[in-house]
């Protein structure tokens, strides 16, 4: 043995200075998990949920939305349009000050909104600003934005983090998305290391005017870090051992955790997520409303649910979640069919389906968050009435792409439906979805899109609701867009047990500005 | 020995070409638009802009100009942005390149610290209850798949013991990726060595150096070990690729920052030119592994730099 001597004594040498180096967070910073990180510091570059999140953090918005999604003065203390909406005059708080301690003032909106018109490099959601074709600065807290027509949907957007206002002392940084943003939020970005983490620092001049929040100022604590952490069991890991304050856990250890009680759970409400069966209607068998109607019939999506996800996650009625302008569940309850197996059938039955001749599908649905086994359970609803639905399982950029694909195939017999899932502030998603040529380039149809343009130009509040309400019923009694449930990813946060005031604000922005982390 | 050399760098500049061509009609092998695929999910994109990405990835032109146009850029380091974001891709990649190559020679140590000595002792006691136990623990290292091992060793070293931490890019937090790796790794060299070392052990040179009475010691020491290694320094430069692959899993695990973990997010994503630069980067340093290797290989043995 005297050969293996020197080998044994190098590793045990190398361990013991491997762990004498530690890599620690400060002990009054903030530690939030999340599976995946940002694609841009630069709010005009990305549209992921991950990436809003950190945006709302770092950046301020002229609005921002209140406990019931609905869009509240911020910076801009107030607004007035004219009677045919197609000017919008916005009078700023006095007193914003941007990271670099340049104060924030028309100009910073003038910038922002030039950037996201850029003729060379536009935003990625440059259409949901809406047709502004002019800026004006008026005087340093006054703003004036030009609209060539209508477009009621952009003061919920100017409430959302989509629309950060970037200050214009970002112009002379080379690094701006990706080393440096300078925003005016509560968090002053340090640090970001892509795929690992983000540092933040507190606003110690932050005044918070119209943000869900009860700190009027500046966060209590010093540092936020938002780390990368991908795999649910590290992330539950980690709350344990305390490297991590805040994440989202594996799901199917939620209940164990409300057990064992250590770490508290935390739902999020008025998220915005609409997750709904939709169909490739330009074929059979889904070509058809009955067939529609039937999978609607034959789908008990409150017993899924609450079979994989417990009382984590609530049924939906209307096409726009809860929170979301228009959504009544009362109202929609009446044109959503219900689960009504026996009608599923006779639907069947009138195509010339039965179980022994089964109308056959693909069921296409997005990768993680246990949806593959809600996948199963709708596949065995639908397997007693008839319908053999084959589950494919894939990540959301190929069913967004496979959707399409579908509904621009016209050839052939066998069906193909998906378990679709949409984020918006704003009933003008459903612009996006289903008015030609869609999205999807799914169902579409001249009387779908007169009610759809509708509901961008009317600038009466109960006319447009009335309107949106008319495009719900519409997509419910024609089986084009059948909800099932809300929220649906990213909407669950571990918590542990020192950290207080901890909330989520309405389409899932995590507030850590009420933080503490008490002892 | 230089004409050996030199024929196996050609070999990888050969393999790397190919490459630059396979990256090239990557983004061609998807069905469907690939532009329209990377766009699925942003909201308010207009035809417009789709149009001006589909022209600054060059798909607007035929495949051998979008070949060119590749190659131009890549002499110059330019890898194209990526798409999420508009970073550049050399930078994104060589963030983390480093610590993926870090994970992997760190794993690669831990094997052969490992793997090396438990194949010799089993070879040298060929038969016993020794070596059977250890080609045993070998079989099951062998099969033990890395998110297993790695959660097990999670949930022992970090959460049970909390010696280590969870996640993150310390040195610290290198101990239990590279041990996942290194582990299930050591188990391959350890039943390698115990072959080629059994295999030299039998030959008549070691045969008559024993007869003649040298110390049994001096025999393994001199004449079987450096003989017996040659195979596995053969199977260091196959690990070692195979590491790098293998380090996705691991690297997803425990949070670590490699480029594994950016290729499967730009998959997820169809942010293209993050994947072709993966790919030719990736490509590049297993080939400059192989030549190390095969370099290393004609210096330990004659018979390969004289052929």
């Amino acid at each position: 043995m005297k050969l293996f001597g020197r080998p044994w004594r190098t590793t045990a040498g190398a361990i013991g200075l491997v762990a004498g180096l530690a890599n620690t967070a400060a002990a009054d910073d903030i530690v939030w998990a999340r599976y995946g990180d940002i694609d841009s510091l630069d709010p005009h570059r990305a549209t992921s949920t991950l990436s809003l999140q950190v945006w709302s953090l770092m950046y301020d918005t002229l609005l921002a939305t209140d406990a019931d999604g609905l869009p509240v003065p911020h910076i801009a203390k107030s607004w007035q349009s004219n009677a045919e909406g197609t000017e919008y005059t916005f009078s700023l708080e006095e007193g914003v000050m941007c990271h670099d301690g340049t104060p924030l003032d028309a100009n910073d909106v003038k910038y922002t909104i030039d950037a996201a018109f850029s003729e060379t490099t536009p935003s990625v959601t440059k259409g949901s600003w809406g047709p502004i074709s002019g800026v004006e600065v008026l005087d340093p807290l006054t703003v004036k934005l030009t609209l060539e027509t209508p477009f009621v949907a952009l003061i919920p957007f100017l409430a959302d983090s989509f629309s950060s206002i970037i200050c214009d002392s970002n112009a002379g940084s080379d690094g701006f998305g990706t080393n440096s943003a300078i925003g005016s939020g509560p968090w002053k970005l340090v640090s970001w290391t892509r795929g690992d983490r983000i540092v933040l620092e507190k606003n110690a001049d932050y005044k918070n005017f119209g943000k869900l929040a009860e700190n009027p100022g500046a966060p209590y604590e010093d540092g936020l870090i938002i780390a990368v952490v991908p795999e649910p069991q590290a992330r539950l890991a980690a709350l344990k051992t305390g490297e991590v304050h805040i994440a989202e856990p594996p799901f199917d250890d939620v209940p164990m955790i409300q057990d064992e009680g250590d770490l508290s759970i935390i739902v999020a409400e008025n998220t915005g997520q609409n997750v709904f069966w939709e169909f490739a209607v330009h074929r059979p068998p889904f070509n058809d409303v009955r067939a529609r109607l039937a999978v609607a019939h034959a789908t008990d999506a409150a017993t899924a649910i609450s079979l994989i996800y417990g009382d984590l996650s609530i049924p939906e009625n209307c096409p726009v979640s809860r929170g979301v302008f228009g959504n009544d569940q009362d109202f929609c309850a009446q044109y959503r069919p219900a689960y009504d197996p026996e009608k599923a059938k006779e639907l069947l039955g009138e195509l010339g389906y039965s179980m022994d001749n089964p109308l056959e599908t693909a069921l296409l649905v997005w990768t993680g968050g246990n949806r593959q086994k809600l996948g199963e359970v709708f596949q065995a609803q639908l397997a007693e009435v008839g319908i053999k639905a084959s589950i494919e399982i894939m990540d959301i950029g190929s069913l967004n792409a496979r959707v399409r694909q579908e509904n621009e195939n016209t050839e052939g017999t066998t069906g193909s439906m998906d378990m679709m899932t949409w984020s918006w502030y704003d009933p003008d998603i459903l612009h996006a979805l289903w008015h030609t040529p869609g999205a999807y380039r799914g169902y579409t149809s001249p009387e779908l899109d007169a009610m759809l343009a509708e509901t961008r130009v009317l600038t009466d509040s109960e006319a447009r609701k009335a309107k949106v309400q008319e495009v719900f019923k519409y997509l419910l009694e024609n089986a084009i867009h059948v909800p099932l449930y809300t929220p649906g990813w990213e909407w669950v946060f571990a918590v542990r047990p020192e950290v207080e005031g901890f909330f989520v604000a309405p389409f899932v922005y995590p507030n850590f500005s009420d933080v503490k982390l008490g002892g | 020995m230089w004409r050996f050399l030199s024929t196996r760098i050609l070999m990888g500049v050969l393999t790397i070409w190919i490459t630059t061509i396979l990256v090239t009609l990557l983004i061609h092998a998807v069905p469907g638009d690939p532009v329209q695929i990377m766009y699925a999910q942003s909201q308010g994109t207009t035809p417009e802009q789709i149009e001006e990405v589909r022209r600054s990835l060059g798909l607007d032109r035929p495949i051998p100009v979008q070949y060119a146009m590749f190659m131009e850029r890549l002499v110059q380091g330019d890898l194209g942005n990526t798409i999420r974001g508009g970073q550049p891709v050399l930078d994104v990649i060589m963030q983390r390149l480093p610590n993926t190559l870090v994970l992997a020679c760190a794993a690669m140590f831990i094997a052969v610290l490992i793997g090396v000595p438990i194949g010799f002792l089993a070879a040298y006691r060929k038969g016993s209850l020794t070596d059977i136990t250890l080609m045993i623990i070998a079989i099951a290292g062998i099969s033990m798949p890395h998110f297993w091992l790695g959660l097990v060793l999670l949930f022992f070293f970090a959460v049970e013991l909390g010696w280590l931490p969870v996640s993150g890019n310390g040195w610290l937090n290198l101990v239990l990726p590279a041990l996942t790796l290194g582990l299930s790794n050591a188990a391959i060299f350890a039943r390698l060595t115990r072959s080629s070392m059994i295999d030299v052990m039998n030959q008549d040179y070691v045969q008559t150096a024993l007869a003649k009475g040298l110390p049994r010691a001096l025999v393994l020491r001199r004449h079987v070990l450096r003989a017996g290694l040659l195979p596995v320094v053969t199977m260091m430069g196959l690990q070692f690729a195979f590491m790098m692959g293998g380090a996705i899993v691991v690297e997803n695990i425990f949070s670590w920052n490699g480029v594994g973990r950016m290729a499967v997010e730009a998959i997820f994503q169809r942010d293209y030119p993050i994947i072709q630069g993966f790919i030719l980067t990736f490509s590049v340093v297993v080939v400059l592994v192989a030549i190390t290797i095969d370099a290393l290989y004609a210096v330990l043995d004659p018979r390969i730099r004289r052929s």
